[in-house]
């Protein structure tokens, strides 16, 4: 039925386009480059709907008025205006643009010129990414972008990443930004599982963007302000990065793109620990007594050696482009593997991408197709940034004593850990496959309306799976039994959206209205589980296929031990069940499954409208509906409005000025990631399973895991913003400054409970509390030289963000978890009045006449100082010379302070005498007991990336088209005071309940790499 | 190519149809999810029966939360910290000094522990709730616990009615209210439960644990609700213990006996829960190969160990476990060596997986470990750095001598064992939280407290652990005997404050806590108060 309506519906639309011209003539003609001839170029009748897109052979044939004017128009050209006067063939040769301004840039539900844009929208396109070896699409722009700090958590391959547009806005986690794909909103929530829970710690937190193949990138823009966000209303507190895929280009027969990265890496800093020699002689000077006979086995291990490596990584793509009448395709297949400078840590990626277009009837109905497919695969040694007392492998091996054998075998009484032991006996792999799809269909139904729909379909499939063996040193759970998770993760998206467009253009001035609806669903279901007493060849992703295989009915977790099984049922309640007899080489056991889905729905609208080409108005609103939220607080509507001047189109503005454009906006977005499921309701779930030291499993009972809160709504940023954009002299000298405050209130997170509470943590809404973040950002650019065969540029970015939190009643919380020997259950960060998120509170470090540390560390304030950087800033320079360039970036953060936890757990003067390794700078560093002793300034400058480049000169017979290749440095200085590895950390210590983030905390973080990538791209 | 577009018109059309809007309601695909609370299923009830015992487990085991403020704020249990291990921000020291403040974690983590008890057994005692009358009885000892425990640390316990949204702020029993609640509870868990059984397997509530927590309730009300002692609740006690004498409990023969994993006539409550934290919380790393070492930490005041009968410099007992220093059995002793696998006659004990011809971590003593320790073969045993592994009775500055809690050597301080890891390591599922001997010492107290003599039992008790009998008994004697009878069972700051002596001095308190009568009570958490209006935070934080 709806089929046929819409068939109707194309045919009367046909009709009224039917209309009758007069005084016509036929104009044909070629459009090329000056590559040769261009496909797919708009020809337009000036100041008519009449125009038709150039084929293969960039030929066109137009019917027009004879006194008509032929616009030629494709992104990337400047667009050509050529008078017919009677001619009936024109051809005409197409100038790249390089007027930055010009440049399209992708906003939510469009695209926009930097020109035309009314909110702060910066784009990055692929020619300016970040080179080298890339985990994930935000390094590719970290840097780029006034007031975007982008943040990889470690050096481990396919680390996390945090991603802070203008600071901060929530006290929880889940300050990253929305990422759209190719006009997917994606999931916030992880889509791998944890691995891990069998040692200490378990793993760190993988970075979910891996999936998407660099090299499939065309461009990223990051929207700012809530004029540019607030179309994704809900979702758009913390701004907004798109992502959007390559499409088919140039060439009738195609081109193939090779290309190929060969990396080396090495850890870019490290420690200098005593040797043997070294070691014995400070031992006896600190303690008075000599390393203990257990200890010296005569040998000299360099255990940061042991557990590091310089290791080779590589990177393979292969892309086929073709554009055609009517469409383009392109696809690509990348084969990636980054090697970590850490033994046992790896990324493996295999990416393949298709996206097509084509185009119906007439033109008018466009079809897309972007799809990927990817595995990823990584492998992570034990580095834990949870880990407790013992620490992890990276603890280990700063600590470790260099009169150690490097034997896993050697054995290793009370709590220190051998990292040999660890390196051998301990595995953790975890494999995620991704399928994202996307189709739009965009129908023109008239001059005036065209209509899209787009469909998503977003499928990651992870399992993760870790072993410790039980040859595993000195742990209670494992050694002699050994232990061995096993978690698996389905998140499922689906996603529809219709838009209908209308756009109109009148004498002086032009209106584009968009209205639209979304629904999109997040579905996460999977297993938890973990086994204990470790037989020959034990299996538990088979054990525990072979044990469902045999539970009749639905079921929400089973286990075993020694003793007795159980099987337990919600649906219909039923805690009385066993498992059938089965015969099995894990000794215990234990599954718990999940399975739950969220839902948005969401109608939204924008409407902007431009007069004279010199004022632009932009409104915005969407009416975002959840699952997340119960009664009246299912809705959330989140509007924005912005105004922008192009005062360099005005008269009184001279010639020279090429750009002058005042932006002001103003806007309310939302936030609820980080929420997780049904916490408005009362939710009972039989309680998580866990495997005692000695086997033991329990069955377990019913527990309350949320409990009812109506009141539980949106957390919601007001936004502000004031904007100037400017150039001189052709954009030669180019900038933009923004002005923003922001202001977020209805803060959510996990607040203590009033007692009596289930859970001592419960989500709320904080009551009159505010996270305030205003600043100022800067962007400057200048060409030195632009001439014909020589280009020489600069552009800077600086921002300066100021953080600060009010309203907070007495409600305060802790956070900024260490870790290590002797600082279980420490926290140095909590929330104050006034004060920036990630202020420190800690004991002031003094000393004596003596040099003796003279100071209370029970004595704990508010030291005025944050984890938060104020001034994050990017340099790039970029020379080109003939057939050679040249590119630097330098980024740098500046105003914080880290705490170097490392220091504070294993490098000091207190633990060395516990007969652990050090540094000769340790040893400085008298009192173990938590202070500003260990509170350091991270102010940093990094020379993030260097490359060179040659495009060699071909014949023009050639079958190559093109040929090139670059050598890329990334991390080659770094200038900091920090006295650690790198003051850049992210990695989360640990929340103690509260679900709030560490930032700036230092504890054994994995070292960051230094890598020096050859590369070779090649057209044929 | 028009069936191409027929094709995808007509896919788009039905993906339009297939998602309509939607009500945004979400479904019970893994869990039960309700918009109120309206009652437990009997079901639901005994599966979150089953729920808040695995917690318990937890709740009591760690050597964190319950158990340090219990002991280590008292003068049996005290960490020293030894290089950098267990300074921990101060966690340990500041409560052997009595310098905690509101934002202590273990402050808090038992606040919320018990609380969180209290709510789940409120929910089985909801009237909505058709559960077994049994069922409800067990909920009705496990709110009176919880609240008990909430009441004898803070003072002040939060109550929320399960009729009401949780938003709104729960109401507070203080003094007689909370105790008249306690007590009306635990009646109605005695009504309601069967009797434990001697040398049975009493891992749930029964009637005999309500009594002896009644008892414990009654004995100490006069502390709650700041008043005389009341000679009808010291017969209450008195009554209350003669019940779970009749029902066959009595002192057991052989004291470390009762810290094994099989029944004694003893055991009122335990919990099937490993007993590790027990053991290797004051162990030293060296002092055994099992479960990797201990951890060096927990230790006592010479002046506790000084209660004890025997030799104060010395501390053995041979490998029959025969006692060569003249202490009692229960002070009990360092042995020579471990016993061989060949002599090993005990069931319980270990085997010898590591094939020394011992049976394993045999070679560590029960009770107060003092002076050299020995590995299995006989040899003295070394700390880390290569010195003998000989606990010192005093705490020192490993630099400069002085009397110290921090930066003490590896051996400092006398440890403290009572569940022994030769049977089975930390792996013995038996961690006792109620026994006869504490009723036992209660009644003996009630008599004293409501005028009459309890020489006589006392005397009993002390003969049958191998102390000699006194002449008379005073109220210091009972102290003391419960402090030698029930060391490092949870029970020493209740005692202390009952018995008037929890703000006396003692190595390394804190000057300004000494007599601080503040101190009995521990803060309500920081953000407690802040949170509900009808908690006034203590005096003196």
């Amino acid at each position: 039925m709806k089929k046929m309506l819409l068939k109707h519906a194309f045919y009367i639309m046909a009709m009224l386009f039917s209309t009758a011209m007069l005084a016509q003539v036929t104009v044909t003609g070629v459009v090329s480059d000056q590559m040769g001839p261009l496909p797919g170029v708009n020809v337009l009748e000036k100041g008519t709907q009449n125009g038709t897109v150039t084929g293969f052979d960039g030929d066109f044939t137009l019917e027009v008025a004879e006194d008509a004017t032929l616009v030629f128009s494709y992104v990337g050209f400047k667009t050509q205006e050529i008078a017919v006067n009677g001619q009936t063939t024109i051809n005409v040769t197409l100038q790249e643009d390089a007027a930055k301004l010009d440049e399209v840039v992708v906003i939510g539900y469009g695209t926009t010129t930097v020109k035309d844009a009314t909110g702060s929208v910066s784009s990055v396109a692929s020619e300016d990414f970040n080179g080298g070896v890339i985990s994930s699409p935000e390094q590719l722009i970290q840097g780029k972008t006034a007031g975007v700090q982008i943040s990889v958590a470690s050096g481990e391959p396919g680390a996390g990443t945090n991603v802070r547009i203008r600071g901060s806005n929530s006290i929880r986690s889940n300050n990253n930004p929305l990422f759209v794909v190719d006009g997917i909103p994606l999931s916030d929530e992880s889509t791998v599982p944890a691995t891990g829970g069998i040692v200490d710690g378990g793993s760190s937190a993988r970075n979910p963007l891996s999936f998407i193949n660099p090299n499939d990138i065309e461009s990223i823009s990051i929207l700012k302000d809530a004029s540019a966000t607030a179309i994704y209303g809900s979702r758009g507190a913390n701004g907004v990065v798109i992502v959007t895929t390559k499409s088919g280009k140039a060439g009738k027969d195609g081109v193939f793109t090779f290309n190929t990265n060969l990396s080396v890496s090495s850890a870019a800093n490290d420690f200098d620990l005593f040797d043997a020699e070294a070691y014995r002689a400070n031992i006896l000077d600190v303690t008075g007594s000599p390393v203990p006979n257990v200890d010296d086995t005569g040998a000299n291990t360099d255990w940061q050696d042991v557990i590091t490596r310089t290791t080779f990584s590589s990177e393979n793509n292969l892309t086929y482009s073709r554009a055609y009448t009517g469409g383009n395709l392109r696809a690509s297949f990348s084969y990636t593997d980054q090697q970590g400078i850490l033994e046992e840590s790896s990324q493996e990626r295999i990416v393949g991408r298709l996206n097509l277009r084509h185009r119906f009837l007439d033109d008018r109905l466009k079809l897309r197709i972007q799809s990927s497919i990817s595995r990823v695969n990584d492998e992570s040694p034990f580095i834990g940034a949870q880990a407790g007392a013992s620490g992890n492998i990276i603890g280990a091996a700063y600590s470790a004593p260099p009169t150690w054998p490097n034997d896993p075998d050697f054995f290793v009484e009370g709590n220190r850990l051998n990292p040999a032991n660890i390196l051998a006996y301990y595995d953790s792999n975890t494999n995620t496959n991704r399928l994202l799809l996307n189709g739009s269909l965009e129908y023109e139904i008239n001059s005036d309306f065209s209509a899209k729909l787009n469909l998503g379909y977003d499928r990651s499939d992870a399992e993760a799976q870790s072993i410790a063996t039980a040859d595993f040193n000195n742990n209670p759970g494992i050694s002699g039994n050994g232990q061995t998770s096993f978690n698996t993760l389905e998140a499922t998206s689906k996603l529809l959206e219709a838009t209908v467009n209308y756009k109109k253009d009148f004498d002086n001035s032009n209106l584009d209205i968009i209205v639209g609806y979304s629904f999109q669903d997040f579905r996460r279901k999977g297993i938890n589980s973990q086994g204990w007493g470790l037989g020959i060849n034990a299996d538990l992703p088979g054990t525990i296929d072979a044990l469902r295989s045999r539970i009749r009915g639905p079921y929400q977790q089973f286990g075993y031990d020694a003793d007795a099984s159980f099987v337990n049922r919600l649906n219909p309640f039923d805690d009385n069940d066993q498992l059938p007899f089965f015969v099995h080489s894990i000794e215990s056991l234990w599954v718990d499954t999940f399975d739950n889905t969220d839902e948005l729905q969401s109608f939204f609208g924008r409407a902007n409208y431009s007069f004279n080409d010199k004022f632009l108005f932009t409104a915005t609103v969407r009416a975002d509906g959840s699952s997340r939220f119960g009664g009246n607080n299912k809705y959330g509507i989140f509007p924005s409005g912005a105004f922008a001047w192009k005062i360099s189109e005005e008269d009184f503005i001279g010639e020279n000025v090429s750009t002058l454009k005042l932006r002001l906006s103003s806007g309310v977005t939302g936030n609820q990631a980080g929420l997780g499921y049904a916490q408005y309701l009362k939710r009972q779930r039989f309680a998580g399973p866990g495997i005692g030291d000695d086997g033991n499993v329990d069955r377990p009972g019913l527990a309350t895991v949320a409990v009812q809160n109506e009141e539980l709504k949106w957390e919601s940023t007001f936004d502000m913003n004031l904007g100037v954009d400017f150039g001189w002299d052709f954009d030669r000298i180019r900038g933009s400054v923004d002005f923003y405050r922001k202001e977020t209130s209805d803060l959510l997170f996990r607040q203590a409970a009033a007692a009596p509470a289930f859970d001592p943590f419960v989500f709320r809404n904080l009551q009159d509390g505010k996270v305030i973040n205003q600043g100022v950002e800067l962007n400057l650019g200048y060409d030195f030289i632009a001439t014909q065969d020589s280009n020489f540029s600069v552009d800077f970015n600086i921002a300066y963000n100021d953080n600060k939190v009010e309203g907070l009643n007495g409600t305060t919380a802790e956070f900024g978890a260490l870790n290590g020997p002797g600082l279980t259950n420490a926290f140095v960060q909590r929330l104050g009045e006034g004060r920036s998120l990630f202020s420190y509170y800690l004991a002031e470090y003094s000393e004596d006449a003596d040099g003796n540390p003279n100071f209370s560390p029970d004595d704990k304030k508010f030291v005025d100082k944050d984890g938060l950087p104020d001034i994050t800033t990017g340099l790039a320079l970029n020379y080109t010379l003939g057939n050679f360039d040249a590119s630097a970036f330098f980024t740098g953060q500046f105003g914080f302070y880290v705490y170097n936890n490392t220091a504070n757990a294993f490098l000091n003067r207190t633990t060395f005498a516990t007969n652990r390794n050090a540094t000769p700078e340790a040893l400085t560093r008298q009192s173990q007991e938590i202070s500003t002793l260990y509170l350091e300034k991270g102010d940093f400058v990094r020379l993030q990336n260097l490359s060179l480049g040659y495009n060699f000169t071909l014949d023009q017979n050639s079958t190559l088209k093109s040929l090139r290749l670059s050598l890329n440095g990334q991390n080659l200085f770094l200038i900091t005071g920090y006295s650690g590895l790198d003051p850049e950390v992210s990695s989360n210590t640990g929340d103690g309940g509260t679900g709030i983030p560490s930032a700036s905390i230092d504890y054994t973080s994995f070292p960051r790499p230094r890598t020096i990538t050859l590369g070779l791209n090649a057209k044929f | 190519m028009k069936k191409q577009i027929k094709f995808i018109i007509f896919f788009f059309s039905l993906s339009l149809v297939l998602f309509s809007c939607t009500d945004l309601e979400i479904e019970e695909t893994d869990s039960i999810l309700a918009e109120n609370f309206n009652g437990l299923t009997a079901e639901e009830a005994n599966s979150s029966l089953t729920n808040m015992y695995n917690s318990l487990n937890n709740f009591i085991a760690t050597q964190e939360n319950l158990y340090a403020l219990s002991e280590v704020t008292s003068d049996a249990l005290l960490i020293p910290t030894r290089g950098s291990d267990w300074g921990d921000n101060g966690l340990w020291r500041q409560l052997h000094q009595h310098t905690w403040n509101p934002d202590h974690r273990f402050i808090t983590n038992t606040w919320n522990e018990w609380n969180g008890l209290q709510l789940n057994a409120s929910e089985i005692i909801d009237e909505r709730t058709p559960a077994s009358a049994e069922a409800k009885g067990e909920a009705y000892f496990l709110r009176a616990l919880a609240m008990y425990i909430i009441l004898d640390h803070y003072g002040q316990v939060p109550f929320r009615d399960t009729t009401v949204k949780p938003s709104v702020d729960p109401e507070v029993f203080t003094g007689a209210d909370a105790v008249n609640f306690i007590v009306e509870d635990l009646n109605n868990a005695i009504s309601s439960l069967p009797n434990a059984t001697p040398n049975g397997d009493n891992q749930r509530a029964t009637k005999t644990s309500a009594q002896l927590l009644l008892a414990k309730v009654l004995l100490n009300k006069h502390v709650y609700t700041n008043s005389e002692v009341n000679n009808a609740d010291m017969n209450e006690v008195i009554s209350l213990v003669d019940a779970i004498t009749d029902a066959g409990f009595q002192l057991h023969d052989g004291y470390y006996d009762i810290f094994k994993e099989d029944t004694d006539s003893e055991t009122i409550w335990y919990r099937p829960r490993a007993v590790g934290e027990r053991i290797f919380h004051t162990l030293h790393y060296n002092s055994t190969e099992l479960g990797g070492g201990g951890w060096n930490g927990f230790s006592t005041l010479a002046e506790y160990y000084d209660l004890y009968e025997g030799d104060p410099d010395s501390n053995r007992v041979d490998l029959e476990g025969n006692l060569l220093d003249g202490q009692e059995e229960r002070r009990g002793g360092v042995p020579p060596q471990g016993i061989p696998i060949a002599e090993a006659t005990d069931p319980l004990l270990n085997g010898d997986d590591n094939g020394d011809g011992f049976v394993d971590g045999s070679n560590v003593g029960s009770g107060f470990l003092l002076g050299q320790q020995y590995a299995p073969d006989g040899s003295p045993l070394e700390d880390r750095n290569g010195d003998p592994l000989s606990f010192t009775r005093n705490f020192f500055d490993a630099a400069t001598g002085d009397p110290s809690l921090v930066d003490n050597n590896e051996v400092t301080g006398i440890r403290v064992i009572k569940y022994n890891p030769r049977f089975g390591g930390g792996f013995q599922n038996h961690l006792i939280f109620m026994r006869y001997a504490d009723a036992y010492l209660m009644k003996a107290e009630a008599m004293f407290r409501a005028g009459q003599d309890p020489t006589t039992m006392i005397n009993d008790l002390r003969t049958l652990r191998g102390a000699s009998p006194l002449s008379s008994v005073s109220e210091q004697d009972i102290l003391d005997e419960r402090g030698r009878e029930l060391f490092t069972e949870t029970w020493r700051r209740n005692d202390l404050i009952r018995f008037g002596q929890y703000t006396r001095d003692w190595p390394f308190k804190d000057p300004s806590a000494v007599n601080n009568p503040d101190r009995k009570l521990f803060p309500i958490p920081a953000t407690q108060v802040n949170l509900n209006p009808n908690l006034v935070q203590n005096p003196g934080y």
